[in-house]
C-alpha cells in the first residue's frame, strides 16, 4: 500500500511543478506609419489638401500610444503591463515609430486595442509617472498643468489652398477632470494578428482623416486648438479614427 | 521507509510554494500612522497605494528642502513654502523663483493635503503626486526638468540609498520621487487649533470669538465650508482684474468662459499666518480681506452669486463685526503644527 502511495506521491512531485499551461511568449514589434494618400508624410516639404479646400504642411507630429492590449477570438484579453505600455511616436524620429513589446503570448489575436494619450485613472499612478521624462524631453508634457499632451500637430496652412503660410497647431490634452480627451482605438483585420506566423504588426495612421473623419475641420476657423472644450474633443475624435492595420511591409 | 514516505509528503507539500513569501517587509522602514483627526472626513489621497513610511517621509523631506530640484541649485520647495507661515511665502505677493524671477500667483499653504481633490489655485493638478511637476518645471519657479532632477538624484549616493530603503523596487525614478514628496506632504495634518479644542469640548471661545463664529457661519461658511473651511469649489470673489497678470483663473484649465476669473476657495486653517491673501497676494492683512468683501467687490464676469444679492455687491460688515470675525479666524491657528519639528528644515 505504502509503495502505491509512494508511487503516486512521486508522480505528483514529478508533475506538480510543471506549469501545465505554459504558453509560449514572444517579442513583437508594432510599427506606426503616418501617411497621407498612402504615402509617408513629408515633414515641412509636403503640401496636402483637406476636403474643405484648404492646404497644409506638417512641421511636427507626435502622439502618445498607451495601454496596449490584445483580444482573442473568444474575447479574452491580454493586457500588456500598464507601466511598460506608454510610448511616444514622433514622426521625426524613425525609431520611435517602431514599438517593441516583450512576453506576448503567441496566439492568433483577433484585435489589438490601444489608447491615444494617458487615461486619467492611470495618471499619475501605476508607474505612469515614469513616462514623464520621455514626454517632457519631447515637449509632450505641459508644465503648468502637470499633464501630458496626447496628440500634437503643428504646421502651416492656407485657407485658399495655396502655398501654406499661416501657422496652425493642435495640442490635444484632457481639461482637468471636466473633459477627458483620452481615446481608445480597437483594430481588427481580416488577416488577424497571428503571432504564430508573424511577430510584426503594422499600423497606419491616415492623417488626412484628421480633418474629416467624424468632424469636418476648417483650419482657418480655429488654427490654434489647445484647451478648447468645443474643438479639442472634435480633433480627439478624428484622431481616434486615423488608424488601421495593414499587412506588414517594411515601409520605412 | 516511513521516513522516506514522510519526506516525500513534505516535499510535495512545499514543492510549489516557491512563489509565496516573496514580499519581505524591510524591517527598518516602519509604516507611519496617518494622524486622522476625529472630525475630519476620510482622506481623498489613497494611503494604501502610497503608505507613508519612515524612510519615504525622510526622503520626501530631504527632497522638499533640496535646492537641487531647481535649475540654479538653490530654490527648494521649502523656499516658497515656509513652515512657520503655514508653508507659504511670507510677505511675498507672488512666488519668487530662480534668479529672482517672479511668478503670477501666491504660494498656497501646505497642510491637510490628503483631503484635497485638486491642487493649485485653478485646480490644474488632479493628484498630489503630479502637482510638484508644476513648481519644478515652471520657468519662474524652479525652472528645471523632471529628467534633470532624476539624473541629479541618481548620481547622488545618499539619495540612491534613501530610495533603496524607502521603496520596494528601490529605484530612483519619477514615481518614487513624487511618492516620497507626497508621503512627506500628506503627513502635514493640521487640526490642533483652539477651534478644534472647542469642538472637542476642551476649550471655550471668548465672547468676541463666539460672536465671530456666528457671523462666520452666517456670512462666510457657504463657501468656506466644513471642517476644512473650503468647499473646494472655484469661484470669482469679485477682485478687480490686475492688468499685470490678467489671470483668467480656472478657465485656463477647462477652457470654459464660465470659469473665467474663478479660483479655488482656499482653506482658512492657519489663515492668520499665511498672509498675504488672495491668488495674487494683493491683501496684506485679514482686515484688508474683510474690507474687500464689505466694500471692494467688483461685478466682474462670473462674479459668484453669493456676492451679489438684491443688487448689493459683497457682504456688508460693520467694523465691530470685522474685528469679531478676525478674532474667530485667529482661533484657526495651529501653533503645534507650525512648529512641528518633523516638518522643519533644520
Amino acid at each position: 500500500m505504502k509503495k502505491i502511495i509512494c508511487f503516486v506521491l512521486i508522480s505528483m512531485l514529478a508533475v506538480s511543478c510543471k506549469d501545465d499551461d505554459t504558453i509560449e511568449t514572444t517579442s513583437i514589434e508594432i510599427s506606426f506609419a503616418n501617411k497621407i494618400n498612402s504615402q509617408n508624410i513629408e515633414l515641412n516639404t509636403g503640401v496636402y489638401q483637406t476636403t474643405l479646400g484648404e492646404s497644409y504642411s506638417i512641421n511636427e507630429l507626435k502622439y502618445i500610444i498607451s495601454n496596449i492590449s490584445f483580444i482573442k477570438d473568444n474575447g479574452e484579453i491580454f493586457t500588456y503591463p500598464v507601466e511598460d505600455s506608454y510610448f511616444l511616436v514622433d514622426e521625426e524620429v524613425p525609431s520611435s515609430k517602431i514599438i517593441s513589446l516583450e512576453n506576448i503570448p503567441v496566439v492568433n489575436y483577433k484585435k489589438i486595442k490601444f489608447g491615444i494619450g494617458v487615461d486619467q485613472s492611470n495618471y499619475p499612478l501605476n508607474d505612469v509617472d515614469n513616462f514623464v521624462p520621455t514626454a517632457e524631453e519631447s515637449l509632450m508634457h505641459w508644465s503648468w498643468s502637470a499633464g501630458y499632451i496626447f496628440f500634437k500637430i503643428e504646421g502651416e496652412y492656407s485657407s485658399t489652398g495655396d502655398q501654406p503660410d499661416e501657422n496652425f497647431l493642435f495640442h490635444i490634452v484632457s481639461h482637468g477632470t471636466n473633459l477627458d480627451n483620452y481615446k481608445t482605438v480597437e483594430l481588427s483585420s481580416n488577416f488577424g494578428f497571428d503571432l504564430t506566423e508573424n511577430k510584426l504588426i503594422s499600423i497606419e495612421a491616415d492623417l488626412s482623416k484628421l480633418f474629416n473623419a467624424v468632424y469636418d475641420i476648417r483650419i482657418e476657423d480655429k488654427p490654434d486648438i489647445q484647451v478648447d472644450p468645443v474643438n479639442a474633443p472634435k480633433i480627439a475624435e478624428n484622431v481616434s479614427q486615423l488608424f488601421s492595420s495593414v499587412p506588414f511591409s517594411s515601409t520605412e | 521507509m516511513n521516513k522516506v514516505f514522510l519526506i516525500l509528503v513534505l516535499i510535495v507539500c512545499f514543492a510549489c510554494s516557491g512563489e509565496e513569501n516573496t514580499y519581505v517587509e524591510i524591517s527598518e522602514n516602519k509604516k507611519l500612522d496617518f494622524p486622522q483627526p476625529d472630525f475630519f472626513p476620510q482622506p481623498v489621497y489613497n494611503l494604501e497605494e502610497n503608505p507613508p513610511t519612515e524612510k519615504g517621509f525622510e526622503l520626501g523631506k530631504k527632497l522638499f528642502y533640496d535646492g537641487r530640484l531647481s535649475s540654479t541649485g538653490v530654490i527648494s520647495c521649502g523656499f516658497c513654502h515656509v513652515q512657520e507661515f503655514s508653508f507659504t511665502h511670507h510677505t511675498h505677493e507672488v512666488s519668487h523663483g530662480v534668479d529672482g524671477a517672479l511668478g503670477t500667483r501666491n504660494a498656497q499653504p501646505l497642510m491637510n493635503l490628503a483631503y484635497f481633490e485638486e491642487f493649485s489655485w485653478d485646480g490644474a493638478a488632479q493628484h498630489l503626486d503630479s502637482f510638484s511637476i508644476i513648481p519644478i518645471t515652471t520657468d519662474t519657479e524652479m525652472n528645471e526638468t523632471v529628467s534633470n532632477v532624476i539624473n541629479k538624484l541618481k548620481s547622488d549616493q545618499v539619495y540612491s540609498e534613501l530610495f533603496a530603503e524607502a521603496f520596494n523596487n528601490g529605484e530612483v525614478n519619477t514615481q518614487n520621487m513624487f511618492r516620497a514628496l507626497s508621503q512627506f506632504m500628506v503627513m502635514m495634518v493640521s487640526a490642533d487649533t483652539k477651534y478644534d479644542k472647542v469642538l472637542e469640548g476642551n476649550s471655550v471661545f471668548s465672547e468676541e470669538e463666539s460672536a465671530g463664529q456666528s457671523l462666520f457661519e452666517a456670512k462666510c461658511a457657504s463657501c468656506h465650508k466644513g471642517i476644512l473651511f473650503t468647499d473646494q469649489s472655484y469661484r470669482n470673489n469679485g477682485l478687480s482684474i490686475d492688468p499685470r497678470y490678467n489671470d483668467i483663473g480656472r478657465e485656463r484649465v477647462t477652457g470654459l468662459e464660465e470659469d473665467k476669473y474663478k479660483f479655488k476657495v482656499p482653506t482658512l486653517r492657519n489663515i492668520a499666518v499665511s498672509l498675504p491673501y488672495m491668488h495674487d497676494g494683493r491683501f496684506q492683512s485679514l482686515k484688508e480681506v474683510l474690507d474687500h468683501y464689505d466694500s471692494g467687490v467688483e461685478p466682474t464676469q462670473n462674479l459668484d452669486p453669493s456676492l451679489q444679492q438684491e443688487n448689493n455687491l459683497g457682504i456688508s460688515l460693520t467694523e465691530t463685526e470685522k474685528n469679531q470675525l478676525i478674532s474667530f479666524l485667529n482661533t484657526l491657528t495651529d501653533d503645534n503644527f507650525l512648529l512641528d519639528r518633523r516638518f522643519s528644515e533644520f
